[in-house]
């Protein structure tokens, strides 16, 4: 951390600084200039509240030069993660896609929609049993029997399954039929779930809440890893923007960011980002062609009838169509599907 | 000056700065085992590790005593360095001290 003095603070604020700094057990490596004096501070840092000294007397800016995520960042390990669930690798060579539909709602829906989506190359089966809705009047998710239908659905045809856990009592309860628990845009900072996430011995998929910085989306992931849970997924599935056209704006940058920043996959989730049919192939395709380690996609076997995000799920016919040009796409980038 | 001569010359001055950085070396250490001292004396008399009075009369000091090439400021800056050493070297034998 660097602590830049005002031009011609005084000599009292820049002692007063340093005494507190070395106060708290830190080093300073003090450079006076011809008008401007920085201070170097040298140990934990990331346990200072920057602010704290930006409000001292005399004190111009407080900067940063080390991240506060630790165990997520590639300086701590900085070789690529790879997740694995169920026979199933996250974050290695092959590019792999998460498909099924937004909710679990029958046996007919999950099972030909999984047969669809398995026949096309997903590895891994999605549905939610457990709905996080914007109106408490709408489906709120058929519970442990739509995990069962996951679970044998998954089994029948040989992936992998992902659902949301919302809150800690359910955990228990879904690490029977689930091999990847994701965590929900909405429950990106419940600290608690997190922390209790962290306890766990399986995938969490991580999604970016809708006003999430990269950095408050690390810190988040920080707190799983800090359990000791080291197998985090990043999803990306977009950011509030001015933009009103889409639901929300699919942030691509991100994912060269998070490559470079950390070492943990990254996926992104182009459903839910536009919230609408027509655009969701196009932004599947640039996660792949940014550097993402794979997709969640949201397919439908009769989306008129879904009764959750119907418009933004995948006809089965869409997603072949879809995995056709993911694997003229993948190799361009030094990846297979 | 010849090539050969300037070579010559050359190797000459940086043997004379490397004899020059032993004995820094030798005086610095010795500067460093005098503020392992002054911080358990300070430690005795229940003194802070850092005084900012004292360290503005060292650095007043040396500035005074340079007769140059080096200004004011370059050796107040070393001298900053030297001293925020110092400190760490201080504190350090002050931990150790209290963790025995």
């Amino acid at each position: 951390m660097v602590i830049v003095m005002q031009k011609h603070a005084p000599d009292t604020s820049i002692e007063h600084v340093v005494a507190e700094l070395i106060s708290r057990g830190f080093d300073v490596h003090r450079s006076t200039g011809s008008d401007q004096t920085i201070l170097g501070v040298v140990g934990h840092v990331d346990t200072i509240d920057p602010r704290e000294f930006e409000l001292m007397d005399g004190v111009q800016e407080v900067v940063r030069v080390s991240e506060p995520f630790k165990l997520s960042s590639r300086t701590w390990k900085p070789d690529k993660t790879i997740v694995r669930a169920r026979g199933v690798e996250i974050g290695g060579d092959k590019v792999v896609v998460m498909a099924g539909p937004c909710t679990i709602e029958n046996e007919e829906q999950m099972f030909e929609t999984a047969r669809r989506v398995a026949r096309s190359g997903a590895k891994v089966l999605r549905g939610g049993a457990y709905k996080p809705r914007t109106s408490p009047y709408a489906f709120q998710g058929m519970g442990v029997e739509g995990l069962k239908l996951l679970r044998a659905a998954g089994d029948e045809t040989g992936m992998a399954t992902v659902s949301e856990v919302m809150e800690i009592s359910q955990i228990d309860k879904m690490l029977d039929y689930v091999d990847i628990l994701q965590v929900g845009a909405r429950n990106m900072q419940n600290f608690n779930l997190l922390a209790a996430l962290g306890q766990v011995r399986k995938p969490i998929l991580l999604k970016r809440g809708m006003s999430a910085t990269i950095q408050e989306w690390l810190l988040a992931a920080e707190y799983i890893m800090a359990g000791g849970n080291y197998d985090v997924i990043l999803c990306e599935r977009g950011i509030r923007t001015f933009e009103t056209y889409t639901r929300n704006t699919l942030d691509i940058s991100a994912i060269p960011v998070l490559n470079k920043l950390s070492h943990l996959p990254v996926i992104g989730d182009p459903s839910h980002a536009v919230g609408r049919r027509d655009k969701v192939m196009p932004l599947a395709r640039a996660v792949v062609a940014a550097g993402g380690d794979g997709l969640l996609i949201e397919v439908h076997h009769d989306p008129e009838k879904a009764v959750c995000d119907g418009p933004q799920s995948l006809y089965p016919d869409q997603f072949t169509r879809l995995m056709d040009e993911l694997r003229i796409i993948v190799p361009a980038v030094g990846r297979s599907i | 000056m010849s090539q050969l001569n300037a070579e010559v010359e050359l190797k000459r001055l940086r043997d004379a700065i490397d004899r020059v950085d032993e004995v820094l070396v030798k005086l610095l250490n010795q500067r460093a085992k005098y503020a392992v001292e002054i911080g358990e004396i300070k430690g005795h008399l229940s003194l802070p590790v850092y005084s900012p009075e004292r360290e503005k009369e060292v650095l007043q000091h040396v500035e005074a005593a340079s007769e140059g090439p080096l200004d004011g400021a370059s050796i107040r800056r070393l001298f900053e360095r030297i001293i925020d050493e110092s400190r760490r070297v201080e504190r350090e034998s002050a931990q150790i001290k209290e963790n025995a």
